[in-house]
């Protein structure tokens, strides 16, 4: 044992902290992901404004409408009670300009995602936008 | 006699790089067959007026483009149409007025996917004015 490795003199030191630091970096990176509903399926949607993450404000809301009409924030299921209170906290702190992003199910009927619109409508939140995919990159996805 | 070369290097002996390269390919295969690329989504305005605007609306009805959203396809100036089709007369009428209302009225059994499918083709032709109703 001790002979075959007499040549390796190798400070192992930095290449720990290498990959200590990769195996960080990509733990953190990788629950940014899972933080929507994975399951929803989006509608094509060309021509719309790209979203990156500088182009949207901290403040904005994005609220999941999944096929069976179910209501989400951040893959938490809410009842449309639930859904109320927040928009209603949300408007007391931030006032009603911030932006709400719905992100429906193209096979949701248009039922559930018009509950969603009418909670935010009687909130006081008129300026509403549907999130569609702009190109594919999900391997397998459709 | 072989150990006398390292005897000055003295405080880091011989160490087993097998383990851990063992698990650093371990941890690539994890993360490689894990990473799933996110798709490039984008955002379409559109804006809900209350119940109260319905009689501003019905005085400028003539600037008014009409689209409804049935579960079988779109209804346009009562001919129903394909989106192919759609896509087509809103170019026309874009051509026109870019600022000239677009109301979308949506039945509550059709699919997302269709409304979706309208607001796309309403900003393809800079159509901004959008509103959403439902019935």
């Amino acid at each position: 044992m001790a002979k075959e490795y007499a040549q390796c003199e190798i400070d192992m030191t930095p290449m720990i902290d290498v990959v200590f630091q990769l195996i960080i970096f990509f733990v953190v990176t990788m629950k940014m992901n899972q933080d929507s509903n994975q399951d929803i399926v989006l509608e094509d949607g060309k021509s719309g404004q790209i979203l990156t993450a500088d182009s949207m404000p901290p403040t904005t809301l994005e609220i999941e409408v999944d096929r069976r009409g179910r209501i989400s924030i951040h893959n938490a299921t809410l009842t449309e009670r639930n859904l109320r209170d927040i928009l209603r906290a949300r408007i007391n702190k931030h006032g009603n300009e911030f932006p709400v992003l719905i992100r429906g199910d193209r096979r949701a009927m248009h039922e559930k995602v018009r509950k969603v619109m009418d909670i935010c409508t009687s909130s006081g939140l008129w300026k509403l936008s549907f999130v569609a995919v702009e190109e594919h990159k999900k391997r397998g996805s459709k | 006699m072989a150990y006398k070369r390292h005897q000055n290097k003295g405080e880091s002996p011989k160490l087993d790089m097998t383990p851990m390269i063992d698990v650093v390919f371990q941890l690539l295969i994890f993360f490689v067959v894990t990473l799933k690329q996110e798709d490039i989504l984008s955002k379409l305005d559109a804006a809900r007026p209350a119940a109260s605007t319905d009689e501003r609306v019905k005085e400028q009805q003539q600037q008014l483009i009409n689209v409804i959203v049935a579960p079988q396809g779109f209804i346009f100036n009562g001919r129903p149409m394909r989106i192919q089709e759609l896509d087509r007369s809103i170019e026309r009428l874009s051509g026109y007025s870019k600022t000239a209302m677009v109301i979308i009225k949506c039945t509550s059994d059709s699919p997302h996917a269709f409304l979706i499918q309208v607001l796309d083709v309403c900003y393809k032709h800079g159509m901004t004015n959008l509103s959403i109703f439902s019935m």
